[in-house]
């Protein structure tokens, strides 16, 4: 990630925005990093770059302190935009991927691959070549790639598969369309690496990328029309973004029972259960999650009246001691869920 | 057992063997452990292959380069071997366990030697029957073994292991002392099979400049006249990869990096390009080369001074290979020598350094590429005075291998002749188109190397759907 990514990233009031970034683009998926990727709405980075080392953004960062476009202490992590970086990351014309808010609920990086790989596989059985070198990839991609060939292969494969790269992309912009275009390799086009097209045009290797991801999301979206082409070679990677654990937990409480019981039964701390629904709660949508149930209608007025302003400014350390002594930390930090759930982003 | 003509008609369709196919096989055929010294480009990899169709049980090929054995792999596939496998440490979870409950199918089984040291997986290998070991780039033995890849030194003990079974080595390059050392290394006594490494067709030239800015003006000038495609060769990735943008901006050459920093998609993509055509140039670094069956690549240049001869010869070996006049150029600027030298010494602990590891081995973090080699020594029983010894003497033997590449770069009459001494050949008599040392003009017209004004194939641009279109 080049200094000019991480400052589209990073915010002028928000200043702990930087570790969140890298633990998200890692896959750190901590109740905490989850939690502050909503709020400064970051969670469509998860996972997006699991080998990125730890502390590989403190290089960039250190670059955009020395340009006086962030201010703060980036060894540990609290920087924020200064006047001159905010004008600088609102003057560009970065990227702005349009995909986005499916991100979460998709395998983008295996669904790349698998995409990059039928795509060649389809190339060259159009042309009726069998003697070509695979792109070199994971197991689990050739073996989902070989079964869905065998499946689909015949006559109408490439006009089919054609037609439906071709629908999805025309509702990209045209720049993304043609990068997109430009990674597939196949019959006679090995395709351009990521740098090549930086090179090309004239943007970053992450903004690339993130035409990459919306490329393949915008695929992905048309793919779960059941008659589509790459339909069962999609379909398993999208996923309820909630580690299975957390699921369970969530079905127990819905299933009826206070948190208390679900711990019992399920044999986890109280504190695990609490965990397990506020990780439920940042990543599912509001009418997915029982908040009337687990956050009551009384609860909800006592915090209306307790805290004020952004939520940034909350601090449930201010709270009366006796609220505290009455309502978990749990609750806290599900009241202010719901409330940027509801759009209260103040 | 049908004769070896009729094998390789039936397997690869060709009626004649290339030269030391045939006697490396024969060899084998009569149980004799192997030694061949063969060219790249010469078709190394069908004598196993040959073999192992011949014989029932495993081939197993221990080969140092991961990205090459994937490449092997999916070769070998698509000319119809289907039994074949390759584990390494970049091998995921699950495809090892497939391709272990696997393992007796297996026709040929491709492992980097890290992972055959494993005790695990060496007891695994012992319980198959080994129709051959192949050991693949045997040089590394010598050239990286004790600096990079302490691994290669347990091949011996490894082959013991094994019941000592037919063993084939294999390699492009290796002296007088390269061939000792393999032999001692592995313990056995193989027959030598080897053809001359000369390449009468690769013109070779040593270019001197006074310093690097001259370096990089005289590289400019040089690929802007030079017929392509070609290879520079640099020591850092970095360089590499600024070099070969600048190439392009500034003589419009269609030129890539390559390097093992890349991505595998990556990697691929490029060296596609290259074999298509769509790239003329490649900056490159060791990481190239091995594993590329390009033919018409006319030049090979070296920017940074190789550390040995031998890696020397099998980079510019890429160049030429359908026979048609092709160039290596060495750029030499005076003191570039203390970079390689500077390589080698810090992938190697000073006497001191050992001295306060065996002392307290504990308060060293591992992750130190040095100490991690040194926590390898010691794991293995090898004595404070035993490893000191070792590097000294590696050192030795880096120093000498060094100083012969630099009398190949400050040699005033013939290179060839240099070149072909450290590999014990006697050179043919020096011609003008032999070569041209530090202080001769070079003249590529004469070499008929000069790029011909190519007619303007400038394509109309297309929109992104006639691109996708043409894929299908
Ligand atoms: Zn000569």
């Amino acid at each position: 990630m080049d200094p000019a990514d991480l400052l589209q990233l990073l915010s002028e009031q928000q200043d702990r925005r930087l570790r969140v970034i890298e633990n998200l683009l890692r896959g750190r998926r901590t109740v905490s990093t989850l939690y502050w990727g909503l709020r400064y709405d970051l969670l469509p980075l998860l996972n997006l770059a699991k080998p990125l080392d730890r502390g590989a953004l403190d290089a960039p960062a250190q670059l955009l302190a020395q340009q006086g476009l962030i201010a703060g202490d980036s060894a540990e992590g609290v920087v924020h935009l200064t006047e001159r970086g905010q004008t600088a990351a609102t003057s560009t014309t970065y990227y702005r991927p349009i995909t986005r808010q499916n991100w979460v609920n998709v395998d983008l990086i295996a669904a790349r691959q698998r995409l990059l790989l039928a795509v060649q596989v389809a190339s060259q059985y159009a042309h009726s070549t069998s003697r070509y070198y695979p792109l070199a990839t994971d197991l689990t991609t050739r073996q989902a790639v070989r079964r869905w060939f065998h499946r689909v292969k015949g006559p109408d494969l490439a006009t089919n598969l054609r037609e439906a790269l071709v629908s999805s992309l025309r509702q990209l912009p045209a720049e993304t369309a043609a990068v997109v275009t430009d990674q597939f390799t196949g019959y006679q086009q090995p395709g351009y690496t990521v740098s090549q097209l930086a090179q090309s045009t004239n943007r970053s290797a992450w903004e690339i990328q993130l035409m990459h991801f919306d490329g393949v999301a915008q695929i992905a979206l048309a793919a779960q029309e059941a008659q589509h082409p790459l339909h069962d070679l999609f379909q398993p990677l999208w996923a309820v973004p909630v580690s299975r654990s957390a699921q369970q937990t969530l079905q127990a409480v819905e299933a009826g029972g206070d948190l208390a019981r679900v711990a019992r039964v399920r044999k986890v701390k109280l504190s695990t259960v609490r965990e397990h629904l506020l990780e439920a709660a940042i990543m599912l949508p509001a009418t997915e999650f029982p908040y009337d149930q687990v956050l009551s209608e009384t609860i909800r007025q006592r915090f209306a009246a307790a805290v004020t302003g952004p939520i940034d400014s909350w601090q449930y350390m201010e709270l009366p001691a006796a609220m505290r002594d009455e309502l978990d930390f749990f609750y806290f930090r599900l009241y202010a869920i719901w409330r940027m759930k509801r759009g209260d982003s103040e | 057992m049908e004769t070896l003509e009729a094998s390789l008609e039936k397997v690869f369709g060709f009626n004649t063997f290339r030269s030391g196919q045939k006697a490396a096989l024969t060899a084998l055929e009569s149980n004799q452990d192997t030694l061949a010294i063969l060219p790249t480009g010469a078709g190394k990899t069908l004598i196993y292959q040959l073999y192992g169709y011949r014989h029932p049980g495993c081939v197993l090929i221990v080969s140092p380069l991961l990205s090459l054995m994937n490449d092997q792999v999916d070769r070998m596939r698509i000319s119809g071997f289907k039994r074949v496998a390759a584990i390494t440490s970049q091998t995921g979870y699950v495809e090892r366990q497939v391709i272990l409950e696997h393992l007796n199918e297996l026709q040929f089984l491709f492992l980097s030697p890290e992972m055959l040291a494993q005790p695990q997986m060496l007891a695994r290998v012992g319980q198959l029957d080994l129709s051959l070991l192949v050991i693949d780039e045997a040089h590394c033995i010598v050239q990286w073994g004790p600096d990079f890849r302490p691994e290669y030194l347990l091949l011996g003990a490894i082959r013991t292991k094994l019941n000592q079974p037919l063993t084939l080595m294999l390699t492009a390059t290796a002296g007088k002392v390269t061939r000792q050392e393999i032999s001692k290394q592995l313990r056995l006594q193989p027959q030598v099979v080897t053809e001359s490494v000369d390449r009468p067709n690769i013109f070779l030239d040593v270019e001197n400049v006074a310093n690097e800015a001259e370096k990089q003006s005289r590289l400019q000038a040089l690929v802007a006249k030079l017929q392509l495609p070609g290879v520079i060769y640099f020591s850092s990735k970095q360089q590499a990869t600024d070099t070969a943008l600048w190439l392009q901006q500034t003589t419009g050459v269609q030129a890539a990096a390559y390097h093992a920093g890349l991505s595998g998609e990556d990697r691929f993509r490029i060296q596609q390009q290259f074999m298509t055509g769509q790239l003329d140039l490649i900056c490159a670094t060791s990481a190239f080369g091995m594993g590329i069956d390009k033919n018409d690549v006319r030049f090979v240049i070296h920017y940074h001074l190789p550390a040995d001869l031998e890696s020397y010869a099998q980079e510019i070996g890429r160049a030429g290979r359908d026979g048609q006049p092709s160039i290596a150029i060495l750029l030499y600027a005076p003191g570039d020598e203390q970079l390689p030298l500077a390589l080698g010494q810090s992938n190697r602990p000073d006497e001191a350094t050992i001295t306060r590891y065996y002392a307290h081995p504990q308060s060293f973090a591992a992750d130190d590429p040095v100490i991690h080699l040194l926590d390898f020594y010691r794991g293995h029983g090898i004595s404070q005075a035993a490893v000191t010894q070792l590097f000294t003497r590696r050192e030795k033997e880096r120093n000498r291998a060094l100083a012969n590449m630099l009398a190949y770069a400050r040699e005033r009459r013939c290179l060839r002749q240099v070149w072909l001494q450290a590999f014990d050949e006697t050179s043919p008599a020096h011609s003008a188109a032999c070569c041209a040392p530090g202080e001769v003009a070079l003249d590529l017209d004469q070499l008929e190397l000069l790029r011909q004004p190519t007619s303007e194939t400038e394509n109309a641009p297309t929109d992104w759907e006639t691109r996708l279109n043409r894929l299908f």
